[in-house]
């Protein structure tokens, strides 16, 4: 009996000397969604937290991302371009250019579908993907961790946001997408307009704004939105300012015969097709299209007015494809890109929130 | 000491024996509506997207999409469901699954489209699983004034096949909405299908050769190709409602 006791005041005695596990518990980071927004799902894999934003943001701007530590996530997606390349196609560290022009991140936290062709459907799995591409960042996620691991400041910060020690791909691409998900652009003079128009209560900013939209940018939305107008509205409406479809809009192809969706899907109906872009911050992120072909906002208005390249899957929307596009004289072309300024949100590229930490 | 010990293992022996509770959690029983879109004749070759067919004057023609919405489907005052949105491409012949008893419904009433209410809400402020949160509904709501578009029927038609040229020579789409084409429906009598031991299902056929080749009303693809249910486009607006109510109709 005595035997047993001894044993039992000694394993006591083991367990009480134990080191206590420090634990970290994340803060959790509420979204400022705008109210005529609707909800973001968050993937219950990887819940917002303030550490892991903030992370995030770190890593969005870290050079070390990539094999000669030059190119960082904001070196295509820049904040004064609405985090887009103003360059037709992005060059990547070997001097090697992209066939496809950067997409700009905005409101990211809304889509289903990632790259121009959607062959990423979540946002995590979309940020691995540049790292490792030969003609982007060209590193490997095992040279990005230990490069990352050296920095005492970067283990700290991987342990708060996610509550253990250790550093890998798939924590690094959580927590950018958790910084992603924060860049909700929603405060441009449009959103005013469509607040306005749809009996809405405006705060006292949207009040001062409201007084200055005049009436071109009034009649250049009713153009935008008329069916026998420039009739955008089928593939651009919302807040969002874009509908969740691949959509083949009358584009010539390109010299790589880019075959956009049809690559990831390989049906040939899908030749050509694209993601539709929101248009929001859509003046400060030409080039435009997929390949960056139009430089302007008067190239993109033309393109739908006479430019239409009819083919087999072209969009049943583009309605007026066989005559050239919607045939709009030089007023209402006007009125247009009046409308398409007011999708500017410079609240947006100027928040402090989004910009580089280092 | 010893007679604690055979206690104890006694009690252990008999706790690990004791038999488990049988699981008396009741199943669930759900209701399923399913839509199956033929083209042919006599009504009986399921469409395929993207797929060419032949209409009654020779034109070639193929769906690209084939989307609609039914709301404030009930039976009397017995209610099923606020909505339920149809999307061949995306969720194939699904049109609502839901908790439910198919005793009470016998009858199955409500809108093809869009009650008035609903269609002018904030479609940000429907929950994140309606179908009609704008976050689901995407192109199929055009704006609060106009509310959502009920019917969504797009192609292409190729109506001078002999012209050498493949392409398809027009688009068609039928995009109807605002209020005043909304229409009743009433399927009475229903005939629920045992899917499964809790899964009763009905089946609804939607009949686009019927659609198009309606006797009292057929619609020509030649020069009847497209209405957003504008003004001047009343004419088709009608004949595209009148037929795809009479399209749908049980399986």
């Amino acid at each position: 009996m005595k035997y047993f006791l001894y044993v039992f005041l000694l394993i006591a005695l083991i367990f009480s000397c134990r080191k206590d596990r420090i634990s970290y518990k994340a803060t959790p980071y509420t979204l400022e969604i705008p109210s005529h927004f609707p909800d973001m799902l968050i993937p219950y894999d990887n819940p917002m937290t303030v550490e892991g934003v903030e992370l995030g943001r770190y890593l969005f701007y870290e050079k070390k991302l990539s094999g000669d530590n030059s190119m960082s996530c904001a070196s295509c997606h820049m904040p004064n371009n609405s985090f887009s390349d103003p360059n037709q196609y992005s060059t990547g560290i070997d001097g090697i250019q992209g066939k496809r022009q950067s997409m700009a991140l905005i409101n990211m936290g809304w889509e289903d579908f990632f790259f121009w062709d959607g062959r990423k459907t979540t946002l995590e799995a979309q940020i691995i993907d540049p790292i490792i591409d030969p003609i982007e960042m060209h590193e490997t996620w095992k040279n990005v961790v230990s490069k990352l691991n050296q920095d005492v400041n970067y283990r700290n910060r991987f342990y708060r946001a996610f509550g253990e020690s250790g550093i890998d791909s798939i924590k690094a691409a959580k927590a950018i997408a958790q910084f992603v998900r924060t860049m909700i652009s929603g405060e441009s003079k449009f959103d005013v307009m469509y607040k306005y128009e749809n009996g809405m209560s405006l705060n006292s900013t949207e009040q001062s704004i409201f007084q200055t939209i005049d009436t071109e940018e009034w009649a250049g939305y009713d153009l935008f939105k008329s069916l026998n107008g420039a009739d955008c509205f089928h593939c651009h409406n919302g807040p969002l300012m874009r509908v969740k479809k691949f959509s083949n809009n009358g584009l010539f192809p390109n010299n790589f015969n880019d075959l956009g969706r049809a690559s990831v899907t390989m049906n040939p109906e899908d030749n050509y097709k694209f993601k539709v872009p929101t248009l929001r911050n859509i003046a400060l992120t030409a080039p435009y299209m997929h390949d960056g072909r139009f430089t302007t906002l008067d190239e993109v208005i033309e393109h739908y007015s006479s430019g239409i390249h009819m083919s087999s899957t072209i969009d049943p929307l583009i309605e007026f494809g066989s005559q050239g596009g919607v045939q709009l004289d030089a007023q209402e072309k006007y009125l247009l890109k009046k409308f398409l300024l007011t999708l500017t949100d410079q609240n947006f590229i100027n928040n402090p929130k989004f910009q580089d930490p280092h | 000491m010893r007679l604690s010990i055979w206690f104890v293992s006694a009690l252990l022996f008999l706790l690990s024996c004791k038999k488990k509770d049988p699981d008396t959690q009741p199943l669930d029983n759900f209701i399923k509506l399913t839509v199956q879109p033929t083209y042919s004749s006599d009504g009986q070759q399921n469409i395929q997207l993207d797929t060419v067919y032949t209409t009654s004057e020779g034109y070639k023609v193929k769906f690209t999409d084939i989307k609609f919405y039914l709301t404030k489907l009930k039976n009397g005052s017995v209610n099923l469901l606020e909505s339920a949105y149809f999307d061949y491409r995306e969720t194939g012949l699904l049109l609502a699954k839901v908790k439910g008893d198919y005793m009470q419904f016998p009858n199955l009433q409500g809108y093809i489209g869009v009650d008035s209410l609903l269609n002018h809400s904030d479609p940000s402020e429907f929950p994140n699983d309606s179908p009609l949160n704008i976050s689901n509904a995407g192109s199929m709501h055009w704006g609060w004034n106009t509310g959502y578009i009920f019917i969504n029927l797009e192609g292409k038609v190729d109506t001078i096949p002999n012209d050498g040229i493949a392409n398809f020579d027009h688009n068609f789409s039928f995009h109807i909405g605002t209020d005043s084409y909304r229409r009743d429906f009433d399927f009475t009598n229903i005939n629920w299908q045992t899917a499964s031991a809790n899964e009763k299902v009905f089946s609804l056929k939607l009949d686009l050769w019927t659609f198009l080749h309606n006797p009292s009303n057929p619609i020509d693809l030649k020069t009847q190709f497209l209405t957003h249910t504008g003004s001047g486009q009343q004419a088709l607006t009608e004949k595209v409602t009148t037929n795809f109510k009479q399209s749908l109709i049980s399986y």
